[in-house]
C-alpha cells in the first residue's frame, strides 16, 4: 500500500458569487521513501495542493471532495486537535523563504526545542541534544553554537538548513517543500538540493517536491507530477517526462527552456500565459494555448491514458494511441 | 578595434550605512552610532560594444545591479570614469544627462513596481515621448504609441488600461516598450525575467531578442540565470563581491570557464541535457562587503586558493582564448587536483 494516497481533491475559495475552484480533482500516490516532484507555474495550484495535504488552507480555501489517506488514515475528516499528531510530526514542511518561516525573535534552539516538546514529552535538555543532533545532520558547522543563535545571524542557506533540520526532528514519513531553493543563489542551492536528497535516502523519508524548475527536478525527483490550470495533466518517471514529454503543456514547458534553443535563436514559446482562477476554460484548460487543441478538447476535460512514457491527460495523445492500437491490430491480421 | 558604445573605467562605489540608536536611559540614555560601509563595487572595468549583448551574471549581492545604476546615472561612482561614446557620462547634472537618457533606458526587474498604477498605458507611454519630442504634435504621438504597442505584441486597447489589467509578462512587454519609446541605442535590463514564469520568459526573450535585429539595439542585462546567459549572451562579464572575475565571449565562457567561480557556477545550474554533472560544491558563502577585501574577495570558498591568493588582489588578465581572467591560480597554472 503506498504511504500517502491522494484521491479526487477538489478546494476551492468560497466566494460571494459563486466558489473558485483551484483543484479539480487530484488523485496520485506517494510510495514510502519515493522523491515526487510537483511541477506548473504560478498559479497552476501546486502550492494549494501542498497546503490541502497538510490541512494549512486559509480561511476562503477549503476541502470540497476527496480524500488524502495517510497509511490508510483519512486526514481530511480529522480535527484540529488530531491533526497535531499528524502536521509536523509524521508531515513535515518546509517553505519557501527561510526569512519568513523563522521566528526572528526566538534563538534557533528554543524554536527546535518548542518543536519537539510540543509533541513529545521529553526533557529539556534531551531535547536539545537531539536539536544539536539534527543541527549536525544538515551539516551546519559547529551546531553547539548555532544552537544558541538568532536567524539574523545566520545567512540565507543556512536558515534553509536549520528548516530542514526542523523538519527532521520528528523522524517523519513526509516531506513537502515547497519551492525550497528559490530564494537561494545558484551555488546554495545546489548544496540544499543534495542535502535534502541526501536526508531522504538516509532515512527513508518521502518527499514532495514542489517547484517550477524542470532543472531542480531533474536533480532530485524520481516521478514527476505536472499540474496546469488545477489540475494534473501528466505523471511519470521523471527522467522519461524530461526526455520524452507527452502532454503539450510538458512540451510547451521544456521546449521554452532557454537550453532547449541553440543559443541566439528564438526560443520556441507558449503563446499566452496561465489562466487566472475565475476564468479556467470549460474543456481541457490548457486548449486555448495549445497548438493541437480540437473541438473535443474544448467541450470535456480529457481523462488519464497511459502512454508508455507517463500517464497523461489529453485527447491528442489519446488519439494517437488508438491510431498505434489499430495499426498494431492490423499487423496481427497479416 | 572600434569605439565601444559604453566604458566603464576602474569604477568605485560604496554605500555608507549607519545604525544609530539611543541606550535607555537607565544606561545612560547616551547616542551611539556606528558607520561603516557597503563596498558595492571594487574597480569595475568593462566595455560594451556596439550592437552586442553583454550579460552580467552573479549571485545576490555581487554588485550587478549597482552597476546597471551607475551606469544609468542613478548613482554616482565613488571613483573612475563611465564613458559614452567617448564621453565622460559619470558627473553630469539632470539637464546634461537628459541627452543621454535619450540614448539609454531601462528596463527594470519587477514588472509590478516599475509601471505607475495610477496610469494608462498610454499616459506612461506618452511622458517619455513627450518629454524628448517636444515638437510632435497629438496626432503624431498618438500614432507612436499605437506602433509602439504593436511592435511588443500588444493590441491597439492595451492603451486605455491601467498596469493591474495585464499579467506580468504583458507587464514587462509595456516596460520594454516604454523603454523602447526614445527610440535609444542601449538598454540595461536588470533581471527582466526574475518575476516571470517560464514559459511567459520566453515570449519577452524572443521579444527582446527581435528588437536587437530590428533596432540594433546593444544590451546590457543583468541576470542571475545562466541558463538565460548561455542563451542571448554576446559576450558575458562575472561578477563576484563587488569585482569582475571573468570576462569571455559566450562560447568561451561556456566551453572552457577559467575562473574557479565561474567554473562551480556553471556547474551548479540544473541542466536537463546532461543529467550526470555533479555539481562542485564550495565551501561556505558570499562573505558581507562590509570589509575592503585584502586579496582575492573569492579566496575563503575557493579550493584552489593559496597564500598569495589572501595578499594580493587579482587583476583582469588577457588569456591566449582572448577571455579576462582575475585569478592567481589561473596565472600560475595551477589546477583541480
Amino acid at each position: 500500500m503506498s504511504l500517502l494516497s491522494v484521491n479526487g481533491l477538489s478546494v476551492k475559495f468560497k466566494r460571494r458569487n459563486g466558489d473558485l475552484t483551484a483543484l479539480h480533482e487530484v488523485s496520485f500516490s506517494l510510495d514510502r521513501g519515493e522523491r515526487l516532484a510537483i511541477v506548473g507555474e504560478s498559479g497552476a495550484g501546486k502550492s494549494i495542493l501542498g497546503y490541502a495535504l497538510v490541512n494549512l488552507l486559509s480561511k476562503p480555501g477549503y476541502i470540497a471532495a476527496g480524500s488524502v489517506q495517510l497509511a490508510g488514515q483519512e486526514l481530511t475528516q480529522l480535527n484540529a486537535k488530531q491533526w497535531q499528531g499528524v502536521r509536523g510530526k509524521r508531515i513535515a514542511m518546509i517553505f519557501q523563504d527561510p526569512m519568513i518561516t523563522l521566528n526572528p525573535v526566538l534563538s534557533i534552539g528554543d524554536q527546535m526545542v518548542e518543536a519537539i516538546r510540543s509533541h513529545t514529552r521529553i526533557a529539556y535538555k534531551d531535547a536539545r541534544k537531539l536539536a544539536i543532533e539534527k543541527l549536525a545532520h544538515v551539516r551546519i558547522a559547529a551546531p553547539v553554537q548555532r544552537f544558541d543563535q538568532y536567524p539574523h545571524e545566520l545567512s540565507g542557506g543556512m536558515r534553509q538548513r536549520v528548516i530542514i533540520a526542523i523538519a527532521l526532528l520528528l523522524n517523519p514519513e513526509i516531506i513537502i517543500a515547497d519551492e525550497p531553493t528559490t530564494a537561494l543563489d545558484v551555488t546554495i542551492q545546489a548544496e540544499i538540493l543534495q542535502l535534502l536528497k541526501q536526508i531522504c535516502l538516509d532515512n527513508g523519508v518521502a518527499l514532495i517536491l514542489i517547484t517550477h524548475d524542470f532543472g531542480v527536478v531533474s536533480r532530485i525527483a524520481e516521478r514527476t507530477l505536472v499540474m496546469y490550470a488545477g489540475r494534473i495533466v501528466e505523471q511519470g518517471p521523471t527522467l522519461e517526462i524530461i526526455n520524452d514529454p507527452q502532454h503539450p503543456y510538458t512540451q510547451g514547458l521544456l521546449n521554452a527552456l532557454p537550453q532547449m534553443a541553440l543559443p541566439g535563436q528564438r526560443l520556441n514559446q507558449i503563446q499566452g500565459s496561465m489562466p487566472p482562477l475565475s476564468e479556467h476554460p470549460g474543456g481541457c484548460a490548457f486548449h486555448p494555448r495549445c497548438p493541437y487543441a480540437q473541438d473535443k478538447c474544448r467541450e470535456k476535460v480529457p481523462g488519464f491514458v497511459y502512454s508508455g512514457v507517463s500517464t497523461v491527460a489529453c485527447y491528442v495523445v489519446e488519439d494517437m494511441l488508438a491510431e498505434f492500437a489499430q495499426y498494431d491490430e492490423e499487423d496481427l491480421d497479416v | 578595434m572600434s569605439e565601444p558604445l559604453v566604458r566603464i573605467l576602474q569604477v568605485e562605489k560604496s554605500f555608507r550605512t549607519r545604525s544609530e540608536w539611543r541606550w535607555p536611559r537607565m544606561f545612560g540614555g547616551k547616542k551611539t552610532s556606528l558607520a561603516s560601509h557597503v563596498y558595492a563595487i571594487n574597480n569595475v572595468s568593462l566595455e560594451i560594444e556596439r550592437g552586442e549583448t553583454l550579460c552580467v551574471v552573479g549571485e545576490t549581492g555581487c554588485g550587478k545591479s549597482t552597476l546597471a545604476r551607475l551606469l544609468m546615472g542613478l548613482a554616482q561612482p565613488d571613483a573612475g570614469v563611465i564613458e559614452y561614446q567617448g564621453q565622460r557620462i559619470d558627473q553630469l547634472n539632470d539637464k546634461q544627462r537628459m541627452r543621454y537618457r535619450k540614448k539609454m533606458q531601462m528596463v527594470f526587474q519587477n514588472p509590478y513596481a516599475s509601471l505607475n498604477p495610477r496610469m494608462t498605458v498610454y499616459q506612461i507611454l506618452r511622458e517619455a515621448i513627450v518629454l524628448h519630442h517636444r515638437d510632435w504634435d497629438r496626432h503624431q504621438v498618438d500614432l507612436f504609441i499605437a506602433e509602439l504597442l504593436q511592435s511588443v505584441g500588444l493590441s491597439k486597447d492595451a492603451e486605455d488600461r491601467y498596469p493591474h489589467e495585464f499579467s506580468g509578462g504583458q507587464r514587462q512587454r509595456i516596460s520594454l516598450a516604454r523603454a523602447l519609446s526614445v527610440e535609444p541605442e542601449l538598454i540595461v535590463a536588470d533581471e527582466p525575467l526574475a518575476a516571470l514564469d517560464v514559459s511567459v520568459q520566453a515570449q519577452v526573450l524572443n521579444l527582446m531578442m527581435d528588437k536587437q535585429q530590428e533596432l540594433g539595439l546593444t544590451y546590457l542585462f543583468i541576470t542571475h540565470d545562466l541558463a538565460v546567459v548561455e542563451h542571448f549572451a554576446t559576450r558575458v562579464a562575472v561578477m563576484y563581491l563587488g569585482r569582475v572575475c571573468e570576462v569571455a565571449i559566450r562560447e568561451t565562457l561556456f566551453k572552457a570557464p577559467k575562473h574557479p567561480y565561474t567554473q562551480a557556477l556553471l556547474s551548479s545550474i540544473p541542466r536537463l541535457d546532461n543529467l550526470t554533472l555533479e555539481p562542485i560544491h564550495l565551501s561556505g558563502e558570499v562573505p558581507t562587503p562590509l570589509e575592503k577585501p585584502v586579496g582575492c574577495s573569492f579566496c575563503g570558498r575557493c579550493p584552489l586558493a593559496n597564500q598569495r591568493c589572501y595578499e594580493q588582489i587579482p587583476m583582469l588578465e588577457l588569456q591566449a582564448d582572448g577571455s579576462q581572467v582575475a585569478c592567481h591560480a589561473v596565472a600560475e597554472g595551477r589546477s583541480w587536483k
